[in-house]
């Protein structure tokens, strides 16, 4: 964020041109040569590649829905052999007032040895887990991945209902019984680092 | 990131605000939110108000029509209410037929004026047997943050108060029927009912006037209605289970609040 | 009629009090030849006037995005969900849509409403629909739908009009992306005299030919109009309109319509700033 005074916008206000240096981004649209805004809010121009995107964010909440290549964070509902049912709760920083379904299917969980996996031994009811967006193929459901190191459960409670802290990335433990439940762990990188991706420690 | 951590845990986060003594909205567990009240601004209405709870807003319009009185009570009027809880007010509400939250309001509305008599039927009558007032109390509620029948009643009283029916007058050997639109008189309030609402938090912990992240999260929600510090009405659909001294204490602490409603209503009258 | 189980049925037989008042008020077509004779409008308007408007944003917390208008007695409030699922849909759809409803609260008119939505209801939800439809980017959130729903206090006139210029801010309100700001205004006829953002009385006279020689034009008329593209989004005509008339009520409502529009864009800047204010 620039500590400049913002430069505020309403929808249908014109921005700019759209020529070889300004393009439309996020919360605008281009029509005849000229960039409009799509949102009440605030306009920032980011720098890419030579080429200024120009994008508007709201000042308030945003009104998204999770698209292809997205991370969300989802809370399991349900499980069965073949998948595992979740709540989008939120779409990457945004929180969602209203959650959208998900699958998480059995093949979708790990990167290998995608045939061996039992759901229960991965996500349990209840568990908080970041995943990717897949493709949408069909109407209504959206399909979620975990199967990346940084991907998984990363809050869950044990059987009798206290926190668990993993101890690897198969496993957790309870804090207060010290009981070990299978998961499938995600490993969570501090913010603002490229981790090179490497197996978690136990 | 708070936000995120509420949606995620609600429970969780609630309880650790619980333990400190506080809500999240800033309250302690017996503080009320602010009432607002604004009456007589809709002018098709024969009397209205518009009740604010913290968040909650109620809005009650009583339209007045002429009708015969039952065979059975032919000395007595009607007074017919109805609750809507509008998918405006809410994203828990879908278009389409009444919730069954609404039907269950509405009815606890309905018992609350029967049982505190502040309207007496019989005041509603013109002519024995032939014509009688009817008085349909409509309350829309247009912003669902818990509490919502405190907010009814509250507006209720302040719709009652500015209720002003035109002189009728019956000619039995014609039966034609005179309006004089310009006498118009009050109708009586015989009494003043008060409701209060509180939620119970894992058992133990009640909270006075809950919004309605509190009511969802809260393990059973009652409301208490008093007229004029005698007991009318406790509404108390299943929930977890409550002492009988809890009970009496909050009964004992919902009488604070009838000198509070009617000293607002007293006030938003006179301005 | 079946009975409606799920709320509390009154008698059947009540009538209004107003059908037995003495009949010394004036009929609609004397109170017309009135405001001809005096070239005066009953609150003393000019005719090309639009009414004091009086917007707020944010009046339902418990909604994603909310807007309350009132034009002097007609008092409207929208509220605007975020996307959902449409229900009972088995394919997929590359746009996404909006459900609009539009209700009057039973106290609102002059005669007691019912709380089943009727024929008028119906029809100024898929109008309200129809004039959404072009300023809301519907590819942005495909096989979704935004609820707009919208319920009127007080009718005094022009409520349609009002729900969808209201709509249109809560839409914005609400961070839903848009094209462009929407404001709509209505317009009754009635001979040789055109009234912008007619009350209640001015609607009434304008529904029909009121008595004379060979001139019978009578009719409303809402016009919502897209600030920036100077588009019209929707139009709706009623009555008997001769096509001079009508392109003349469209110069004029396009003026109102762009008048209106400062109002619009003071409210949401307002908002954007208070929002920037408590960020910081």
């Amino acid at each position: 964020m620039t500590t400049k005074e913002p430069c505020l916008c309403l929808p249908g206000q014109r921005l700019c041109l759209s020529d070889k240096t300004y393009t439309a981004g996020q919360g605008t649209y281009e029509r005849q040569g000229y960039i409009y805004s799509q949102l009440a809010g605030c306009v920032d121009i980011v720098d890419k590649d030579n080429i200024k995107v120009v994008e508007v964010h709201t000042t308030g909440e945003q009104t998204v829905i999770p698209a292809q290549g997205d991370i969300v964070t989802a809370q399991v509902s349900v499980i069965t052999q073949q998948y595992a049912k979740c709540f989008i709760k939120c779409v990457g920083e945004t929180v969602l007032r209203r959650p959208f379904r998900a699958v998480l299917r059995r093949e979708d969980i790990r990167a290998t040895e995608k045939d061996r996996v039992e759901i229960y031994k991965c996500v349990r009811p209840g568990d908080i887990i970041l995943a990717r967006v897949l493709p949408i193929t069909e109407a209504h459901t959206y399909h979620l991945t975990t199967a990346e190191n940084e991907l998984g459960v990363v809050i869950a409670h044990s059987e009798a209902g206290h926190p668990m802290v993993p101890i690897s990335w198969t496993d957790m433990q309870c804090t207060k019984t010290f009981a070990k439940e299978p998961r499938k762990v995600a490993k969570v990188v501090p913010e603002h680092f490229n981790a090179p991706s490497e197996t978690l420690k136990p | 990131m708070s936000d995120g951590y509420k949606t995620l845990h609600p429970v969780k986060y609630y309880r650790e605000f619980l333990s400190q003594g506080i809500r999240p909205d800033g309250r302690e567990f017996n503080t009320f939110r602010p009432i607002l009240l604004n009456v007589g601004s809709i002018n098709t209405a024969d009397g209205s108000a518009i009740a604010k709870v913290g968040n909650t807003t109620v809005v009650c319009g009583i339209k007045a029509e002429l009708c015969k009185p039952k065979p059975d009570a032919p000395d007595c009027g009607f007074v017919v209410p109805n609750l809507e809880l509008p998918p405006l007010c809410s994203a828990k509400f879908r278009p389409g037929p009444p919730s069954d939250q609404a039907q269950v309001l509405t009815q606890l509305i309905a018992e609350i004026i029967t049982n505190s008599n502040c309207i007496d039927l019989r005041d509603l009558c013109i002519v024995r047997d032939k014509l009688a007032w009817c008085l349909f109390v409509d309350f829309v509620c247009l912003d669902f943050d818990g509490a919502v029948v405190d907010a009814a009643v509250v507006s209720l009283l302040g719709a009652l108060k500015t209720v002003k029916l035109p002189l009728v007058e019956y000619d039995p050997a014609l039966e034609s029927t005179q309006v004089f639109l310009e006498e118009k008189k009050p109708i009586k309030l015989h009494s003043m009912p008060v409701s209060t609402t509180f939620a119970v938090f894992e058992d133990k912990i009640i909270l006075k006037d809950p919004t309605l992240e509190e009511e969802t999260l809260c393990s059973g929600v009652f409301t208490i209605v008093l007229k004029d510090d005698e007991l009318c009405c406790v509404h108390k659909p299943g929930g977890s289970p409550l002492a009988p001294e809890e009970l009496v204490k909050c009964i004992d602490e919902s009488k604070l609040r009838t000198p509070l409603i009617s000293s607002l209503i007293a006030t938003t009258l006179k301005s | 009629m079946p009975v409606d189980h799920k709320r509390i049925n009154g008698p059947e037989d009540t009538v209004p009090y107003s059908l037995y008042t003495k009949t010394n008020k004036q009929s609609l077509t004397e109170q017309y030849e009135e405001i001809r004779k005096t070239g005066q409008r009953t609150d003393s308007r000019a005719f090309s006037e639009h009414r004091k408007i009086f917007v707020r944003t944010g009046a339902v917390s418990q909604a994603k995005g909310s807007a309350y208008i009132e034009l002097d007695n007609t008092k409207v409030i929208v509220s605007v969900f975020d996307p959902r699922e449409i229900p009972n849909r088995p394919d997929y759809s590359l746009k996404g849509e909006l459900y609009c409803e539009f209700k009057f609260a039973p106290f609102s008119c002059h005669k007691r409403r019912l709380h089943v939505q009727d024929a008028e209801e119906k029809q100024h939800s898929a109008i309200m629909k129809r004039a959404l439809e072009s300023t809301v980017c519907l590819h942005e959130f495909p096989n979704f739908q935004v609820d707009v729903y919208a319920t009127v206090l007080e009718n005094d006139g022009s409520c349609l009009s009002a729900a969808i210029t209201a709509a249109g801010l809560a839409l914005a309100h609400a961070g839903v992306p848009m094209y462009d700001i929407i404001t709509s205004v209505t317009m009754g006829i009635q001979r040789d005299t055109f009234f912008v953002d007619p009350t209640v009385t001015e609607q009434n006279i304008c529904l029909y030919p009121r008595p004379s020689e060979s001139d019978t034009e009578h009719g409303i008329v809402v016009l919502s109009k897209l600030h920036t593209h100077d588009q019209v989004s929707q139009f709706y005509q009623f009555g008997n309109v001769s096509l001079d008339k009508l392109n003349e009520s469209i110069s004029i409502l396009d003026e109102t319509c762009r008048e209106l529009v400062p109002i619009v864009q003071k409210y949401l800047v307002k908002h954007v700033v208070k929002n920037l204010q408590r960020n910081t």
